[in-house]
């Protein structure tokens, strides 16, 4: 045993005067508890998330095109596979299209609602962000067939549509990039609305005011200083509603069918359908890469530009 | 009110309909007398909600649905309630990576989680069996409990804790008549939220059922893509109906704004 130390032996002494040490028997019971409490949690998302994620990584990387026997290949001939077929190109590009005119089409309806919201009493205030958010809760599946019963062909803005004379025959809606785009945007917008409200509540009301008295009008006091202050809500809105219309399933499917095969849909029928499972999950990885890349892209970008607004 | 903010009210209103409308079709839709359904509806009956009860597999789907959601709901609120005292209440390294690797299912497209959890099952003979599906909704709600929970514990005082326990009582005695009643609202939230959210989900359960064992979104989705009946507005209204009712619960309990507003 080695010998202890001076400063050592000064530091038991000092710890020893400490009454906080008396409970130190009772320290390791502490871990336990911590241990007990978190473990069951730890390991079942360990289990069935961490380690299905990183199983399907390694899958991906499997060609079984090239399978010899029982012998796996190893090699990034899924990825090259994808980037060099045109078909799953289109479908990257159409994603990335609807996606972008679903964030564009959030973004103009929604903030007029969340400014409205920043503007209301808190009674008004409170309803406005039930009726916003509690679509949220309410099945996606059961939101498109609203969508269903308006866009139809014969369906009721068609018919207010050539009611009116705007358009001499039916437009086609649904089954069309349109029908995502409404159906993804009326989806996520309450996502929009409830981010920029938020960076809206946190404006000091004094700022417009004081804009106000320096002769500023409503228009320029909005443009000037209540617009780049609630950039970081519309930085976190646009990204959360990118990256969800990314990877959206129902909705294109339902609204788009085979007209508008976004990614996941493609996924979902490389898996389910022709069970290539090796290439779905390359599939899967490149719909995260991507979705990922453009978010931090756009977040930087956005971000440089915040700063020069905000310090110019 | 100045001419611009008349504008901006206008497009808020406009904006509001554009959100709520989907809802507000449906339910009328499902009264329609026509054998099609359509906006606004032909006729007043009842023929469809008839027509759904008669339909098995629709109310199989329902009692399929409202039993996963509540067994998803349980298991959710054990596992996150449990990990996320621990994370509050100790002092654990790395605390802020743990609530992330715990909460990262949230951040993962939910058809990419639907893919791994299937391909992950099949050799494990989980895929299409009730665990399975459960597995995949639990993995799903959990994140949520633990940021309600942990959001309702940021206030806490643990002094209370520390005072029962002095005068006596047992850590079990605490747990239920102390730190339980503090963050029942947060608990009650999540096991609220957990099963609507479990009720409503399509895109991973699309990857977990099998043919035996369907739920109610699903019958609705597959119902939608095969047939155009006003069987699925009537069907469709019984989820917005019991949503609806739920969503008001919530409201009362913790708010809905503040709930999916804390949750990204």
């Amino acid at each position: 045993m080695e010998p202890v130390r001076h400063d050592d032996r000064q530091e038991i002494a000092s710890l020893r005067l400490q009454p906080a040490v008396l409970g130190k028997r009772r320290n390791w019971k502490k871990h336990l508890a911590a241990v007990l409490l978190l473990l069951p949690l730890l390991l079942f998302i360990i289990g069935f998330f961490v380690v299905p994620m990183l199983y399907i990584l390694y899958l991906s990387f499997i060609d079984t095109e090239r399978l010899s026997g029982t012998n796996a290949v190893y090699s990034i001939d899924n990825y090259v596979r994808f980037f060099t077929d045109s078909y799953y190109l289109h479908s990257l590009w159409l994603t990335i299209k609807v996606s972008l005119y679903t964030v564009i089409v959030s973004l103009l309806l929604g903030y007029p609602v969340a400014l409205t919201m920043a503007k209301c009493s808190p009674r008004v205030r409170g309803l406005l962000t039930l009726l916003v958010a509690s679509p949220l809760l309410i099945s996606i599946v059961v939101r498109n067939f609203g969508w269903y019963l308006l866009l139809l062909p014969n369906g009721t803005v068609n018919q207010l549509l050539t009611g009116l004379g705007i358009t001499e025959s039916p437009l086609k809606l649904l089954f069309s990039e349109a029908g995502v785009v409404i159906g993804l945007s009326n989806a996520y917008m309450p996502f929009m609305i409830l981010s920029i409200a938020t960076s809206l509540y946190n404006i000091d009301p004094s700022l417009e005011k004081a804009a106000a008295i320096l002769g500023a009008s409503p228009f320029r006091s909005f443009l000037s200083i209540t617009l780049p202050l609630s950039l970081p809500g519309i930085v976190s809105g646009m990204v959360l509603v990118f990256s969800m219309s990314m990877s959206a399933y129902v909705t294109p499917a339902l609204m788009g069918g085979a007209n508008v095969p976004m990614l996941p849909v493609v996924a979902y029928d490389q898996i389910i359908h022709l069970l290539r499972w090796t290439y779905g999950s390359a599939v899967s990885y490149v719909l995260l890469g991507i979705t990922l890349a453009i978010v931090t892209i756009f977040t930087r970008m956005m971000e440089r530009g915040r700063y020069r607004e905000v310090f110019r | 009110m100045k001419i611009s903010g008349k504008i901006r009210v206008a497009v808020a209103i406009v904006s509001l309909i554009y959100i709520l409308i989907p809802l507000l079709v449906t339910i009328p839709a499902s009264f329609t007398s026509a054998s099609y359904p359509s906006f606004p509806p032909h006729g007043f009956s009842l023929q469809w909600y008839v027509k759904l009860l008669e339909r098995p597999e629709f109310v199989e789907a329902f009692w399929n649905s409202a039993k996963f959601a509540f067994l998803t709901a349980f298991f959710s609120v054990l596992l996150g309630t449990l990990g996320a005292l621990a994370i509050a209440k100790y002092d654990i390294p790395g605390k802020s990576y743990l609530v992330s690797l715990l909460t990262a299912p949230l951040t993962v497209p939910q058809l990419v989680l639907g893919v791994a959890l299937l391909i992950y099952f099949t050799p494990m003979l989980l895929a299409g069996t009730p665990t399975g599906f459960l597995i995949a909704h639990i993995i799903i709600c959990v994140p949520y409990v633990i940021r309600f929970v942990l959001t309702g514990l940021s206030g806490f005082d643990y002094t209370l804790e520390r005072a029962a326990a002095i005068l006596g009582a047992s850590p079990v005695t605490v747990f239920w008549r102390v730190t339980l009643p503090l963050i029942r609202p947060a608990i009650l939230s999540g096991a609220l939220f957990s099963f609507l959210t479990s009720f409503d989900n399509v895109t991973v359960s699309l990857f977990m059922v099998s043919s035996d064992m369907r739920t109610l979104p699903l019958e609705i989705f597959s119902n939608m893509q095969d047939a155009y009946s006003p069987i699925v507005a009537s069907v469709s209204s019984v989820v917005i109906l019991i949503s609806v009712v739920l969503i008001l619960i919530l409201e009362k309990i913790h708010g809905v704004g503040r709930l999916l507003g804390s949750t990204h």
